[in-house]
Formats: structure tokens, sequence, C-alpha cells
């Protein structure tokens, strides 16, 4: 097997929100003309400083509050957000599962859907001519199958789109929240699917607000908090901390702490991308002198 | 890939297929390439040829996905209607018809002669203008598959561009029977048709990129371009014929792009000859500065597109 591996060095990632997301160009135009700009732009960071190692036989777990920069940092790895700083290194093929059903084609038939699917996965028509079986048997569909999926409720749209993605062993899944629509049985069956791909050395990157699938899937973890990795361990550390640090903050309203090893991470990144205003809003947050 | 020994293993679990047909997939049918690195905008940036070269080297990896495209959006455009196909030819056709009586009750023109004539230049016309009204919101249409798996942004205009051209092959296949029937003599011109149609096809792909990623900054560029497109259907030679210009203004009308190509397919089909040196050599030079436009704009702004969507 060769090397798989995954290397996020220093990347940060910053959103410009505009206030009128489609401009025209007449807008453009007569803005030339006025003193006010009406488009105003909000930056956010969406990841500050990320670095992180995912080495073959890795199965790391995301956690984090909602809005943390978890399904940023994968879609940052699969290549839909090219990072304005820093660089990733990606080797190995990657199949994201960001969000089930991309690119189905609701007028189509879930056969079809399999292929159009699999297309856009990156892979090649033999391959998945050779996985159509498998896949139609793992989801279960049976005769719907050949229905259009318009037809097809939103369990059945999972479990299509599950079987899709991880019926052909990719070498790195990126998993995002996608057990919410699938039943019990459905999810266990995943479940027991993702064991088995786990014994053949490859990553998995699992984003998951349910700390059992995180606990059960993952042999590391990562806790973010506002675009920055703020702890890493092992599942148990991760989830404690994550539970004990930041999630009681919302019920509590004191300020988050972090190690002091985290505080200084966000400063460097004016000093790479001139334009960008410095980071300082995590790091007045923190405490001075606070430790976990 | 998986060895030999772990596929057994899963297969007897009844959800993978035969070992002997995964064994038969190479590594390097999976996709885009494996080893990717994803550069920060830091990174010192290719130059322009190396560029290119990347972005088209890009394709190979998802040849089929191109493919399932350009099927599915034709078969969504044919299917579901008994005459299929022939739908998508009625609207040319009853313009033809319409225009042709027009014109030749108006004009006194032989009517066969002169529908010919039309429809020489309306069906490239229509490739061009469709694929660039059409491929103009492209990548903007495309905001839901680009934010959730990563698509090379050419991909989208090129599915467009593609998906018209095939169109326009098949009709112009058949329109060019159907005159047969009526008395268009067969010559060896219509071979280099082909050549004609390359040329044709990178031109408005060229136009049809730089639109596309122009839509993503001014979303109203989509209604400015159809307006255009609408007028240049009278600046080209497609209704009038080309001696019924004023030779002092005849200049104005022929220097624009589109009239060259329209002209390549009139001389071809319509007057059973080759074109002159000349016209390939403008349609080739107009095909290369539009492609060269819009790796350019490609190339600026690529990495920014997604964050604009």
């Amino acid at each position: 097997m060769n090397d798989v591996h995954i290397s996020v060095r220093d990347a940060s990632l910053r959103f410009r929100l505009y206030r009128n997301p489609t401009p025209g160009l007449k807008e453009t135009v007569m803005q030339t003309f006025r003193r006010k700009k009406a488009n105003a732009v909000t930056e956010f960071d969406a990841l500050k400083n990320i670095n992180l190692e995912v080495k073959s036989g890795d199965r790391l777990g995301i956690v984090g509050l909602n809005g943390a920069g978890k399904s940023t940092l994968l879609k940052t790895i699969v290549g839909i957000y090219p990072p304005q700083v820093g660089e990733i290194e990606v080797n190995g093929k990657i199949t994201p599962m960001i969000e089930l059903g991309t690119g189905f084609d609701h007028e189509l038939s879930g056969r079809e859907n399999i292929f159009l699917n699999g297309a856009l996965l990156g892979r090649s028509y033999k391959l998945m001519k050779s996985l159509e079986n498998a896949i139609i048997e793992f989801s279960e569909l049976g005769e719907m199958i050949d229905l259009p999926i318009k037809y097809y409720s939103t369990g059945m749209h999972g479990r299509l789109a599950f079987s899709i993605g991880a019926i052909a062993d990719p070498e790195i899944l990126l998993m995002d929240e996608i057990f919410a629509a699938g039943d019990a049985q459905f999810v266990s069956k995943c479940m027991s699917r993702l064991h088995q791909m786990m014994d053949k050395s490859q990553i998995l990157i699992l984003v998951s607000h349910d700390n059992n699938h995180i606990l059960e899937l993952c042999n590391r973890a990562i806790v973010m908090y506002k675009g920055q990795v703020v702890f890493e361990g092992s599942p148990q550390e991760s989830i404690d901390y994550y539970m004990e640090n930041i999630v009681i903050d919302a019920t509590h309203p004191a300020q988050p702490t972090f190690s002091e090893e985290f505080v200084g991470v966000g400063s460097t990144l004016a000093e790479v991308d001139g334009p960008i205003a410095p980071v300082t809003d995590l790091i007045t947050t923190v405490p001075a002198g606070a430790a976990v | 890939m998986a060895t030999l020994e772990q596929d057994k293993a899963l297969s007897t679990d009844g959800i993978m297929p035969d070992v002997a047909m995964l064994d038969a997939f190479q590594p390097d049918e999976f996709g885009l390439p494996a080893a990717t690195v994803i550069a920060g905008k830091t990174a010192a940036p290719l130059s322009f040829p190396r560029y290119v070269y990347s972005k088209v080297n890009e394709l190979r990896f998802i040849k089929f996905a191109f493919v399932s495209f350009v099927t599915n959006n034709l078969r969504r455009r044919y299917q579901r209607s008994v005459l299929g196909f022939a739908w998508s030819m009625l609207n040319p056709l009853l313009m033809m018809v319409v225009l042709t009586t027009i014109f030749s009750l108006l004009f006194h023109r032989d009517p066969k002669t002169y529908g010919m004539y039309m429809f020489t230049g309306l069906l490239p016309w229509q490739f061009i203008s469709e694929s660039i009204a059409i491929g103009c919101m492209s990548i903007t249409n495309a905001e839901a598959f680009m934010k959730k798996v990563y698509v090379p942004k050419l991909f989208f205009p090129l599915v467009t561009c593609s998906t018209e051209c095939v169109n326009f092959v098949l009709a112009l296949t058949s329109m060019i029977l159907l005159a047969m029937c009526v008395g268009l003599k067969p010559t060896f011109a219509l071979l280099v048709l082909p050549a004609a149609i390359a040329v044709t096809f990178l031109f408005t792909f060229g136009i049809t990129l730089c639109l596309s990623v122009g839509t993503v900054y001014f979303r109203d560029l989509t209604h400015i371009v159809k307006v255009v497109l609408q007028s240049f259907f009278y600046f080209i030679p497609i209704i009038w014929p080309l001696n019924a210009l004023p030779e002092k203004y005849a200049h104005i009308f022929l220097s624009n792009p589109f009239t060259h190509f329209i002209l390549l397919y009139r001389s071809l089909i319509f007057d059973g000859q080759l074109p002159p040196a000349q016209e390939w050599g403008w349609c080739i030079m107009y095909a290369t500065l539009t492609l060269i436009a819009g790796f350019w704009v490609l190339q600026k702004k690529e990495k920014d597109i997604i964050f604009r969507l």
C-alpha cells in the first residue's frame, strides 16, 4: 500500500460575506460614482492556521460547535475551497460524503444516478458498472432502483448515496453528519461497513455531533473552535475536553478556556498575507494564563 | 487500491463484487490524480502555457463525468416525447419556413435556394448563440455541485458547449439530408465540415468560458449577453445575402468575428466549395484569441470563484 496521507500545513481560509451576494454590472458601475460603498464586505476566518497530519490508518474524528469550521475543513481538504494561506497535501483518492446525494438528478432513476454520482466522484464507467449490483444490494432499494429518485424518501436517498460512496473502498473517506437520515438498522449496517473499511488501513475523517460515533469509529480526534484546532488527542479525551470547555460554555456565559499552547496561534496570519487584518478576536477571549 | 486478500475477505460478505472484476482496475482509473497539492494563494502561479496544460490534463480524469453530463442533458432534452429529437428541430425549422415564406414573397427569391441559404447560416448561429446564452450561467447554476465536490471550473461551460455541439451536428446532418432531397448537390466540400465545426466549437467555448466566469461577478451579464446576441442575429448575414450590402458599409458587417464562422458553413454547404485560406485564418485566429482570453480569465479568478457563488 502506498503512502496515503493528508497534511494540512498552516492553512487559513477567510470568507468574505457580501451584503449583496449577487451583484450586477449595473450596481458596480453605479457604485463607482457613489461615495459610500453599498456592497459592504464582512470577513470572517473560517479556518485559522490549521496544522494537521493524517496518516494511513488514522480515523480522525472532528468535534465542535456549529460553525466551528468542521465542514469547511473537510471542504478545504477536498479542494472545494482553496486556502488563502498555507497548503494542503493529499496523497490518496478522496471520496467526499459531505452532503449526501451530490449531483443526484431527480428526474433520473436511481440506477442512472449511481453512474452520475460515481462520475462526479471521479470514478470510471467500468468501475461503476462492476459496483452497480453491490451498490443496489447494499442500499436495499430493490425494485425502487429503476424509479426516478424524486419518488424516494429522504432515508432512501441517504441509503443510495452512502452506498455509492462507501462501496468502492475509497482510500480516504470524508464524512460529514451523514447518519442523520438513515433508520437505526441502516445506520448499524453503515457502521459495520465502516468497521470493515478501517481494517484496510485507509483514512477516515468523520464529523459528527454524535459522540458515540466518534468513540466507536475513531482512534484520534480533534476539537475545533472558531476555526482553530484547540485540542488534539484520543477520542475520549477530545470529547471530554469538548464537553467540559466548549459545550458547557453555551449554558454558562463564562469564556471558554484554552491551553496556553494555542493562545498565540492566531497572530501569524497577518504576516503571511498582507492585506488581511490581524486576527485578534480569539486571543482577546482567552483569559491570560488560562490553563486546562 | 485494495489488495487481493482484502477483497476476498469482503466479497464473502456479499457486499463486494467479484475479486477478479475489481482486480482488473488500474489505480489510475480512479478519477482525479491521487497525489494533489492544493496550494494557497501565496504559492507561485504557474506560467500560462503550463496552466492551460494542467487544466486540459485535469479533464482527462473526469471523462466519464463529462460523457454522463452531456448524455443526460441530451436525454432530458429529447426524452418524454414521442418525437424526441424532432421537437428540438421544430424551432429552427419553423423559423426557416416563416422567414423563407416572407422573404420569397417580399423579395421574390426562389424559396428553395433561399431556404438552403438560410439554414446554412441559421444553424451555426443557433449553436454559437445558444452555447453562449446557456453557457454563461453554467458556473453560477452549478453552485450546488461546486460546493460539495471538487469539479474543475471549466467543466460546466465545456458540458454546455458540448451538448449544444452534439445538438448542432444532429440538426445539421438532418438538414443537409433534407436539403439533398430538395436538390442540394452533395460535394466533397461537405467532408471538411468537421474541421469547421471543431473551430467553431473552440471559438464558442472560449467566449462561454470568459462569460461564465464574468457572470459569477456580474449576475446581470446574462441579460446583456442575450440582448447583444439578439442584435447580432441581424448583423450577421443569416437572413440577408452578403451582396445586398452597400459596398461602403460591407466591411463593418464583415468585421464581426461571427460572420467569418457563418461564411465557413455557407461556403462548404451552400456553395459546395472550400472557403479561401484567408477565411480559415480568420476563424482560427478568433478561436485562439477567445480560448486564450477564456483561460486567462480562468487563471486569474479560479481560486476566487467559489467564494463568490
